[in-house]
């Protein structure tokens, strides 16, 4: 009888702890969010990988796509350098390079703060940033990434 | 037994349990704590705000009213507030800088080798001081310059103005510049120009070296160029090039005689495309086309000649690689004659990124007819390899091992440090 309570208590821990794995990762899940104007709902990957890189510069429509970017160190950041396979220093010599070549106007701005950030997509029409999914406020518009939104099984980014 | 283990888990499980409770508890009454300080740090502002009113109405009603603001114009300010934080206006300056040491096993001067001067088997120079002017002037047009500081001979330095360009994008589909421009004549023109520290290696490959400094190609121009992404094409991601625009390329010999070609050249077009496929990110396949006509000085008279350049190249850049491959056709048909030269060159280029160190290798090779323009060059060969050594995301230390096999003189071999920066 004691036993069975022992393997009870033991399946009650496991599953309450298995939950609570589970649960982490979707709220570690980086959005891609844009200004809430932008008609946009859905990118693929590669696409996000091409603005992320400066490659690809206007939204259907002609709109300027404004990429802003968080400081160095930060969980968007190092999803940010995943996404584009690089490390730091091959970043910042890829964006000098990108406006070295005129193929892009200026490095994305590198905003410290997650509130600058949503000030930053408030006031550009073409902005789009990484935001930890746990701090997506309104007005961010949070984009789907090959069609899965944050906390979705198989979401890329994390 | 049992009941005993059973009561000491359950124990033990309900006293982790009430202490997270308490920590809950504790975090909770933190949090009650400090939104109630907030409330109350919000009234006592409120309480300030209003007795603060009719002293501010009193100071107004003696002195010059202020414009009054909507609701509407406070929201405008507020939302330009980080246009102005964010947004870079006025003109922004990038500088590119070098200071190299190269030591060759011959005393014979070969260009490609700034400071040297006759006798000297080793020197410092500071090779291309370059100094990068950008101005932004809407979102779709930009205003950019390059301005290269170049070392001659014997610590001399020149001025050029190797890029100024007025650049419009109107859409992915669509960008136009005009101005100076370099060529699209091969990839490494188009993607390094003078920054030494955007190169992995310490020079630039013998056929993209600039006509100045003794390179083959006609690298720079004034005209109008026309690049863009081809629409419906996005997997494939096919990039077209069009180029039209008046070069002028006078070219020193590299044998160290001092004499220059000018090859008077006439304007030339240029059609390019290249993919950048979706499916493999870093990838680009591509190749340009480039007519013009010039002369060749070294006859009397100098005949006219029809110049083609056909260039290929696959390059990939991801994962810390750097693969880099480009091969060129250049073709000189005399007009109205039956002369015609065909000659070949190519490199390739490899590094790799380990942390801060990334070491490099590279062979290249060209073979030029010995009547044609390029009479100094010859056949040439050879690999080179080093590393590069990043101290931090500006300053790059470069060394580099050359050795190259030339067709009727002897081998030569170089080492070169470099100390590349970009501020």
């Amino acid at each position: 009888m004691g036993g069975r309570h022992i393997t009870i208590l033991s399946m009650i821990c496991w599953s309450m702890l298995a939950s609570a794995q589970t649960a982490a990762p979707n709220n570690l899940d980086i959005a891609v969010v844009v200004n809430e104007e932008n008609r946009v709902n859905d990118l693929s990957m590669a696409d996000l990988r091409k603005i992320l890189s400066g490659e690809k510069q206007t939204w259907p429509g002609g709109q300027a796509v404004k990429l802003v970017v968080r400081a160095p160190g930060t969980h968007e950041r190092l999803v940010l350098l995943r996404v584009l396979s690089m490390s730091e220093n091959e970043y910042k010599q890829h964006w000098i390079s990108q406006v070295f070549r005129g193929e892009a106007q200026t490095e994305p701005p590198v905003l410290p703060s997650n509130g600058m950030q949503k000030e930053a997509l408030a006031s550009f029409p073409g902005a789009i940033a990484l935001v930890e999914a746990r701090d997506v406020k309104s007005p961010m518009k949070v984009v789907k990434i090959d069609g899965r939104l944050p906390g979705q099984p198989g979401y890329p980014l994390h | 037994m049992l009941r005993l283990i059973t009561t000491a888990v359950v124990i033990t499980l309900l006293a982790s349990i009430l202490r997270a409770q308490d920590a809950g508890n504790t975090e909770q009454a933190t949090i009650r704590l400090l939104v109630k300080q907030v409330k109350e740090l919000q009234e006592k502002v409120k309480a300030l705000e209003a007795a603060a009113k009719p002293q501010a109405t009193d100071a107004v009603a003696s002195a010059p009213s202020p414009p009054q603001t909507t609701p509407q114009e406070e929201r405008v300010t507020t939302e330009e507030a980080p246009l102005a934080l964010h947004d870079l206006h006025g003109i922004r300056w990038l500088g590119f800088g070098e200071v190299d040491y190269k030591v060759l096993d011959q005393r014979i001067p070969e260009l490609g080798t700034f400071g040297f001067t006759p006798g000297s088997a080793g020197n410092f120079y500071t090779g291309d001081f370059d100094l990068f002017l950008t101005s932004r002037i809407n979102d779709k047009a930009t205003i950019l310059s390059e301005i290269v500081f170049g070392e001659g001979p014997d610590q001399t330095f020149n001025v050029d103005l190797e890029r100024l360009l007025l650049k419009y994008q109107y859409s992915d589909y669509l960008k136009l510049s005009f101005g100076r421009y370099h060529t699209d004549v091969g990839y490494y023109n188009a993607a390094f120009h003078s920054g030494k520290w955007l190169q992995t290696m310490a020079d630039r490959p013998l056929i993209m070296e600039y006509a100045s400094d003794g390179g083959l190609l006609p690298t720079q121009a004034v005209g109008v160029a026309i690049t863009g992404l081809v629409p419906h094409t996005r997997k494939l991601g096919v990039n077209y090039e069009f180029e039209y625009g008046s070069s002028d390329t006078v070219r020193p010999d590299i044998n160290g005689s001092n004499k220059e070609n000018d090859e008077n050249n006439g304007n030339h077009i240029l059609l390019g495309a290249f993919f950048r496929p979706d499916g493999i990110p870093g990838l680009q396949i591509g190749g340009s086309f480039y007519h013009d006509q010039i002369s060749n000085e070294d006859l009397i008279p100098p005949p006219r000649l029809n110049q083609t350049i056909v260039n290929a190249h696959i390059v990939y850049i991801a994962h810390h690689i750097e693969f880099l491959n480009e091969g060129f056709l250049i073709r000189h048909a005399e007009i109205n004659g039956p002369t015609a030269f065909n000659m070949p060159a190519f490199y390739t280029q490899f590094s790799r990124g380990f942390g801060r160190i990334r070491p490099f290798f590279r062979f290249q090779y060209a073979n030029t007819n010995r009547d044609s323009i390029y009479n100094d060059v010859l056949l040439r060969y050879g690999p080179s390899f080093g590393a590069r050594y990043d101290f931090n995301g500006n300053i790059a230390f470069k060394t580099q091992l050359d050795h190259t096999i030339r067709k009727g003189e002897p081998d030569l071999n170089g080492l070169q440090f470099q100390l590349a920066f970009t501020f």
